[in-house]
This record gives structure tokens, sequence and C-alpha cells, in this order.
């Protein structure tokens, strides 16, 4: 038995036993972290990966777009821009099962180039298309005749069944326009005599806009967005009405369906005759007056003229316009006094695809794929969709959200670094030890344990509606304003018309009475020709998140960085104030340089975590929706450009993976979207924590003591 | 490269080779530690020369101060007159208020935000320091300080030594090249990194960065030196070179030196201050402290009784 001579043998009793569970235990805790991060890293990157891998950098270099799915009858010969053709692969790795006979040609498509001349007159709809299809043209427009002819054309011969009222006016208008036999005809309708009571119903969007024209006296709780059809709103009658209306509002506000919201409490048929004047407008084009085309416009002609306004007379050239031929056919006959010089047909070869899809299948695709694909076969229609499944935000890539936030990302990393080096280098270096310190500090653990989404009401209150602006048209719903400097210029036609500024003539207005004037004439904005101060916030715009996730990360940035301060040995101050540096020279030269490399890492932790709030940019900075990148759009130029962008609202990654996975309905169409976003938005995550350690090593290794 | 090596074997080689230079008819290799008469003699002719009738560069006159708004004091009524061109020690067991003392003399206490002058006040050059037009700035100028713990910035050599000229705003090479090699060569450091200035200071020894941070204090050209104790940090060698340096830059800087170590007190000083608890025991010629102190608790601590 050596075992019984051995002093230091092995105790199998209890306690060796607790010993070794108490081990056992951590151990097992321990795992478990590892496995649970193995599980949520695995999980993203084996789904995400695929998505990334089958889109390849089209995921990168893409907006989020509506994916459409459609179920597609076999045909053969379909065209495609050969671009879209990609995303179309991309889209659908079982492509090859139906796709077959492809074959890449190339389609010449004619343009037309030109010059714009001065005196040019053009419809402002015509004008606004010229300028989507050439990209660096914005035309400022200084003056307007609303006597000024449009022009539109027919592609096919109409029939109009006028009545009598318009027709009246319509001859007033432009009695050359019509025919000289217009046989009149009376028909026998019915208007109906209504009583409503008093009270609150709710209604549909079609009911209201019925009911807009009658003389009924309602009042609406709130308004309807154009993008909410289905929505029901409270109305309020104040008051017991009678009211007559026409059959067609009566089917629209009181038919079967919403007789139970809108209580009637009697009605009555009152037979009533109306004249109609029937006439037929041959094909070819037509130039009239805007009131002329106004009334038409109510019968189905279609123009893209400003009838309220006319057409917009040009007063400088614009050069090198391109326009494909079809479109230059419709310009130069809806608009008969456009000047053109230097008229050239230009070709361009653009690769297309074309090939059979050999069974009935289901195809996937990108809006813009979609579009182009549709608009390339609708002459053939050969491309025949049976039936067509939408899914929001899963198609396309997640371009806008990276850059969203990424400017967020700059924009706070430069405010909390600027104010927090600052308030720290003050803490550490300047502020005595006391109370006031002590607050400080006391307020800055309070601000860190803030929750984020009370950050984000913070910003919305404070940056979003209340931050002070320096702006020439201030906004009616401002808290405060100051005016500051009398301004002479006024600000351009197109630009008052795009934004509706109210232009006040009289400038010695005070400020309410100003906003009340502008906001009575159904104005947000106002001009009369001074420079305020407004504290009207910076709506939601990267600016204002920007700001508030610098708010948010103020308390980690100034406790990291007066950790790295206080890091730098004593002896570094004393020797550089021994030598007869000032005290900022000292910090400056002996301090910030050595505590450089902690205030790197910091404020890199702080861009890891800024860039993963959700909370504090759902109100202040972040969309759902954005076909534009934040500079996209901008029609100003210049410095105004620049603060105009910082005022533009962006996508923002984290909001886009909520938006995907919360928001829309889940189905297999939209899940690649999601792991995929969540996979990228980890990638840049981690790359970013790397930088992070890889910088602070480099220079850890330069500044050590 | 000779004087180097027989430091490497004795520790007070060189010093005794320095003894040699100043005063060739001593006895080159007299044990310096176990004979004060050996530093009496050493001293013997500067105090004749200097001590005794030196000008006045520091003239401290009933100074009491605290470090805590004036609750209690930490030094008590001090007088004491530094000559110039001299090397004055302070010396006494710790806690006794020698480097608060050497640390008021460039207002480097101001760091301590309770701090305050009690009463007294100190003159250097004639001028009140603590008087309201007076600058920390200028003042620290004109007098510079090495630490205890020696504390090069973890820059290059050269940028070391050219930091106060840096921040005084001089920009131009040549000013800093010049400035550079001569108190590299004042701090007998130059032969050491000539071939190296670009490296980094911290890879010098101990000794070589304490000898650089003086070098980086006179590149300023300061009229006094104050040293708390700079060689506390050091090994023997290191010490011995650094005092020999000392003793070559009483030439032309009038040099305060903390020290806790009598033995280094007794080498290089001129005059020795003993501190006791605030307040100034006793001051002297460094022969008369040490050979004939008049007060009991002077006799007692240099004589190892206590402290």
């Amino acid at each position: 038995m050596g075992s019984s001579n051995n002093p230091f043998s092995k105790q199998r009793n209890s306690e060796h036993i607790k010993e070794t569970l108490v081990k056992l235990t951590f151990i097992v805790f321990t795992y478990l972290i590892i496995f649970a991060a193995l599980g949520i890293f695995g999980k993203i990157i084996y789904e995400g990966a695929p998505v990334l891998w089958q889109k390849g950098w089209s995921f990168f270099t893409k907006k989020p777009q509506t994916l459409f799915v459609n179920q597609v009858e076999k045909g053969e010969g379909i065209e495609i821009p050969a671009q879209n053709f990609d995303g179309l692969l991309a889209n659908n790795p079982d492509a090859d099962k139906w796709l077959t006979n492809v074959t890449e040609f190339e389609k010449t498509t004619e343009f037309i180039k030109f010059d714009l001349l001065s005196g040019s007159r053009i419809g402002s709809g015509y004008l606004g298309e010229l300028e989507s299809l050439n990209a660096d043209v914005y035309v400022l427009y200084t003056e307007r005749d609303t006597d000024a002819a449009v022009g539109f054309q027919l592609q096919a011969e109409k029939k109009i069944s006028m009545q009598q009222s318009d027709y009246v006016a319509l001859t007033k208008a432009d009695h050359k326009l019509l025919p000289a036999e217009t046989p009149e005809r009376t028909v026998n309708l019915s208007d109906f005599e209504l009583t409503i009571a008093a009270g609150e119903y709710p209604i549909g969007k079609d009911a209201h806009d019925a009911l807009v024209p009658t003389e009924l006296v309602f009042q609406m709780r709130q308004t309807f967005a154009d993008d909410e059809p289905d929505k029901i709103n409270l109305t309020l009658i104040p008051h017991e009405q009678t009211i007559t209306v026409s059959a067609d509002i009566y089917y629209a506000a009181f038919d079967e369906e919403e007789r139970g919201t809108l209580p009637v409490k009697s009605e009555q048929e009152v037979p009533v005759s109306r004249t109609f004047r029937d006439f037929t407008l041959a094909a070819g084009s037509y130039i009239t007056k805007p009131e002329a085309l106004s009334i038409l416009g109510k019968y189905g002609i279609q123009h893209q003229h400003d009838p309220l306004k006319g057409s917009i007379v040009l007063n400088k050239n614009i050069t090198g316009l391109t326009v494909p031929k079809d479109f230059w056919g419709i310009l130069t006959q809806a608009n008969p006094s456009l000047k053109t010089a230097n008229q050239s047909t230009v070709t361009a070869d653009t690769a297309y695809i074309r090939f059979d899809i050999s069974k009935d299948t289901e195809i996937l695709l990108d809006t813009e794929d979609r579009e182009s694909i549709a608009s390339a076969n609708e002459a053939t229609g050969k491309f025949v969709t049976t039936s067509e499944q939408t899914h929001s935000y899963s198609g396309g890539g997640v371009i806008g959200p990276i850059i969203g936030t990424g400017l967020l990302v700059i924009i706070c990393m430069l405010v909390a670094l600027f104010t927090g080096i600052a308030a720290s280098i003050f803490l550490n270096e300047y502020a005595r030890a006391g109370g006031f310190v002590k607050t400080i500090r006391l307020a800055m653990l309070n601000l860190a344990g803030v929750p984020s989404i009370v950050f984000g009401l913070f910003g919305l209150g404070l940056f979003v509606i209340l931050a002070p602006c320096v702006t020439s048209t201030p906004k009616t719903s401002s808290a405060m304003m100051v005016p500051l400097v009398k301004l002479g210029s006024k600000p351009e036609l197109r630009v008052c018309e795009q934004q509706h500024i109210y232009i006040c003539e009289k400038s010695n207005l005070s400020s309410s009475e100003l906003t009340t004037i502008a906001t009575a004439n159904g104005s947000k904005l106002v001009y009369d020709g001074w420079i305020w101060l407004s504290l009207q916030g910076w709506g939601t715009s990267i600016l204002a998140g920007g700001f508030t996730l610098a708010m948010m990360v103020l308390p980690v940035i100034i406790t990291s960085c007066e950790e790295s301060l206080s890091a730098v040995p004593m002896g570094f101050r004393e020797a550089s104030l021994a030598l007869g540096a000032s005290k900022w020279q000292s910090i400056r030269t002996a301090v910030l340089p050595y505590a450089f490399p902690g205030i790197l890492t910091a404020s890199v932790l702080g861009i890891t975590r800024v860039a993963g709030e959700t909370a504090p940019i759902m109100f202040t900075a972040a969309v759902a929706e954005k076909s534009e990148l934040p500079w996209e759009g901008l029609n100003s130029t210049g410095f105004d450009k620049f603060l105009d962008f910082l005022q533009s609202s962006a996508q923002a990654l984290p909001y886009h993976i909520y938006t995907v996975a919360g928001r829309i309905p889940q189905s297999e169409y939209t899940q690649p979207m999601q792991y995929g976003s969540v996979l990228v938005f980890m990638l840049i995550v981690m790359s970013f924590a790397a930088i992070s350690i890889w910088l602070r090593a480099r220079v850890r290794n330069k500044i050590k003591w | 490269m000779n004087q180097q090596d027989s430091a490497n074997i004795d520790p007070t080689a060189t010093l005794s080779g320095q003894a040699v230079t100043a005063a060739p008819t001593e006895a080159p290799d007299a044990p310096l530690r176990q004979d004060p008469a050996h530093t009496e003699h050493l001293h013997a002719k500067s105090i004749t020369e200097n001590a005794l009738e030196g000008k006045t560069m520091i003239k401290i006159e009933d100074l009491s101060f605290s470090y805590d708004k004036g609750k209690t004091n930490t030094l008590r009524n001090i007088s004491l007159d530094i000559p110039e061109k001299q090397v004055t020690a302070f010396i006494g067991p710790s806690g006794c208020g020698k480097s608060t003392l050497i640390r008021c003399l460039n207002r480097m206490n101001d760091l301590v935000e309770t701090s305050c002058i009690t009463s007294g006040n100190i003159k250097i050059m004639g001028q009140d320091i603590h008087a309201k037009e007076v600058s920390a700035i200028e003042l620290r100028k004109q007098v510079g300080m090495v630490f205890q713990k020696y504390n090069p910035f973890p820059k290059s050599i050269y940028d070391n030594v050219a930091y106060g000229l840096r921040i005084q705003g001089i920009k131009k090479k040549s000013v800093l090249d010049e400035a550079v090699e001569r108190s590299l060569k004042n701090a007998a450091l130059w032969d050491e990194v000539k071939d190296r200035l670009k490296d980094s200071a911290l890879g010098l020894s101990g000794g070589q960065q304490q000898r650089l941070c003086i070098a980086r204090t006179i590149a300023v050209r300061p009229k006094v030196i104050l040293m708390d104790e700079p060689c506390s940090a050091l090994d023997p060698i290191a010490t011995a070179k650094v005092e020999e340096l000392m003793l070559e830059l009483r030439k032309d800087f009038t040099i305060v030196i903390v020290t806790h170590s009598m033995q280094q007190a007794s080498r290089i000083s001129d005059r020795t201050a003993f501190f006791y608890l605030g307040e100034l025991i006793e001051y002297g010629s460094t022969t008369h402290i040490f050979t004939n102190p008049t007060a009991k608790q002077t006799e007692d601590y240099i004589s190892g009784r206590f402290g």
C-alpha cells in the first residue's frame, strides 16, 4: 500500500466531491455562454451567408426595394436589359430550370439631344420630366404667364359627353377647340335631398372626398394620409343639416355600405334634368388655354400641364438635354411654343438579353427589374404575368441603410468626441475637486443609465422640434422667433411653390402675426424679408439623430476619456509644467498624445454602440422607406445644399432590420433580406471592433512608458 | 571610456577621479565615505571662496506653508538664504517638509488646490514669487526642476531635450539642434546618445534617463535647478554620474537638492539645511553641519541615531 505512505494522497470524501461539483457547475455556465454565442452567430452566418453569396455585391450596392413574386406563363423571346438580367439571376437561383435560349443582343435606342432656348414655354409636368431624365438640370423660373398656351395630345379620337355648365365654360375659354356641331342631349336624373343628424361618425377617404364639394358642414378629427387609403377617420357634424346632392355623390358618400356611418334622418329623391353635349375630339395635337385644358382634364384628357398656372417661361438657355425619341414627340406636341436648337439624334446601344421561359413558373423580381422587363416586353406582350404578390423591402440590397448608419455615426462621433474630450479634459485636468464635479459625475452616471428610448424622446423634443435654426423661411410651428438681419432677395418662385412658402409683403409684422397669416394661407413656411433665429427644430434628420446619439454615448465617451487621461503619469504633467509650459500647453503636448490610444478605443467602442442603436433614431432620424440617399434629390446648391443634406432623413441599418423583421408580414420571401441585413450589420460592427483592436495595438506600440 | 570602466568597478572611483581633476594634490584613492575630513577638504576651497560670501539667489523669509487651507502648517517659519551658483542640500527625515519647500520654490505646489502660504514670502532674484503680477510659467522657465522619479516623455531623446524650447515657440531647427547638443553635453550625456538622438528616451538606462531629464531642464537655461531626490531611484553607479554632473553644473546654475542620503549631501553640497517636522533646525556650510552641528537633533540625525 504505497498510497498509505503518501502524506499528500487524494482524499475521496464528500469535501472532494463538493469541490468537483462546484468546478463542474462553473464550467457548464461558462460553456453555456460559448454555446449561446455560437448558436446566434452560427444561425446568422448559416442563413445570411448564402444570401450574400447569391446576391453578391448587388446586395451592398442596391437600395432596398419591394420584391415582386410573379407567376409567369411560358413564353419565347422575352427581352430584358442586361443589367436587369443580372438582378433576375440573383433573385432566382433556380433559374436554370426554366431559363432557356439565352442570347445577348444590342438594342438601339434613339435619343434626341437638344438645347432649350430662353423664352420657351413649357408645362410644369414636362419640365419635371426633363429634369428627371437629365440628372443635373434644375430650372429655376422667375416668370409665369397664365394665359400662355398649353398643348395636349390625343393618341386616338375621344368621345366626350360634357355637362352643359362645363360646355359653356369651355366655349368661353376656347371655342376653336370644339367641333361646330355639338348635339344637345337632355337626361333625366335624380338628386337626393338628405337630412343628416349631428354627431361624430367614422367615414372613409372616398366618402370624405365626395363630401368636400357639397354644402355639408363637417370637421375631420384627423386628416387622411395619401398612403393609407383604407383608413377610417372620425368626422364631426356640428348640427343637423339638410343638403341636396347629385347621384354620384350620393352613391359615394351614402351608399349601402356607408349608410350606417353617416346617419341619414330622411332622404328624398328629387328628379332633375341635366343637359349634356356630346362631341368627339379627333386624334392629334391640340393647343388651347389652361382654363380649357382644366375643364377637359375632368373628362379624361391626360396632360402634364398645371392648368391653374399655365406654362412656365424659361429665362435662360438649357444646353445638352437628352430625351428618348418618343418623349421628344410628346414634348414638342404638348408644348407648341418650345424653342429648341442644335437638335440631333443620338443613338445608344444597350445590351439586352433575350430568353425563353420553358414552363409556367414563379419569378422573383426587384421593383427596378420588374419595371424594365415589363416595359421592354410591353409591345410584344410576350411576358405574361398571371398573378403577382408583393413583399415590401424584401428585394434589392442595403446601400441606403448602410450609408444612413454611416452618416449618423460620423455626425454623432464628431459631436460626441468634441464635447466628450473637452468635458473630460476639464473634469480631469482643470476642475477642482468639490461639489460641482461630484454633481457632474452623478449626473453622468445617471445619464449612462437612461434607457435609449428616453434619449429618443428627448432628441425628438429637443433636436427635432425645438433646436435653433437660422433661416429666412421659418416654420409657422416655430416655438420662438427672433429677427436677426433684413435680407433683400426673395426665395425663387419655384422653390416657394415646391415648399409652400408664404410670401408676406409687409416686413414689419411681429413673429406671431406672421405665423398666423401664413397658417391661415395654408403654408408651413413663411418669408418676409428677414433672417430669423427660429426655435423650430431640425426635423427628422441625420443631424437630429446624430446629436441624439451623441447625447446618449457622451457618458461612455467621457468616462473612458477620463480614464485614459488619468492613466497618463502625473510626472509628465509636472515635468512639462516645470519646463515653463502653460496648463494647456502641457495638456496638449504631454498628456493628450499619451491618452490618445485610450480615447481612440473609447471612440471606436462608441461607434459600435451608436451604430447598433435603434430607439434613439426611431423618432429623430430614421425612416423605413426612402428611395433616395440623403444627398440625392436636393435642389439647392453650395452651402444650402449641405444644410439640406444635414436636414434630410435617412434609412439606418438597425431600424431597417427592425422594419424587415417586425413590421412587414413574414414569409419565406422576406427571410433572405432579414438574415442578409443582420449579417451585413454584424460584419460592419465586428470589423469596427477589429479595427479598434488593430489601431490600439499599433498606437500602443508606438507610445508607451 | 576609461572613466566609465572604472566607474563600473568602484562607484567612488569616479568621484575620486573628479577629485583628482578638481584638486590634483589630494590623494586620489582616499576612501571618500569613511573620511569626513576628506569631504571637508574637497569643499574647503569652495566654502571659503563662495559659500560664505555668495550672492543670495533665493531668500526665504519666515515661510509657513499649509496643504489644507491653513488648518495645519506643513512648514513653519522657515527663513533661509540660498546663495547663487552653489549647491544647497535639504536633508531631514521623511515628512519633514524638505520636498514641500523645494516645490514652493517654483510654485509646483500650485497644483495642489488647497495649498497656501500662510505667512512669510519667497524672493528669487529679489522678486516675491507669490506676488500677483508673477507668472508661474515665467517663474518655472527660470527655476527648473528635476524630479525624484526620472520622467522623460515617451518621445525621442532629441524631442525630450527640445521640448522646453518648443513650447516657448522656438521652431528653427538650427537653434534647436544647437541647444540639444549643448544641453546634452552639459549633462554629460552627449557622447552616449549622440548617435541615437531619434531613438526613444525610454530605451536609455535609469541613470541616463535622469541625466536626460537634467539636460531637458538646462535646455531652457534656468537660473536655478531644483532637484527633488534625483538619485533615489538610481543605482550607485548612476548616482555617481549624476553627482559628478551636479558638481559640474554648479559653475553655471544655482542648485537646490533634496536628498535622503547624508553622504550625498556631504559629497556635493556647499551648504546644508536640516529640517525636522516642518521646521528648519540648522542651516550652514556643509562642513560645519557635518563636523560640528550646533543642534542636538542635527547631530543625532547625521550620526544615524534616528531618521
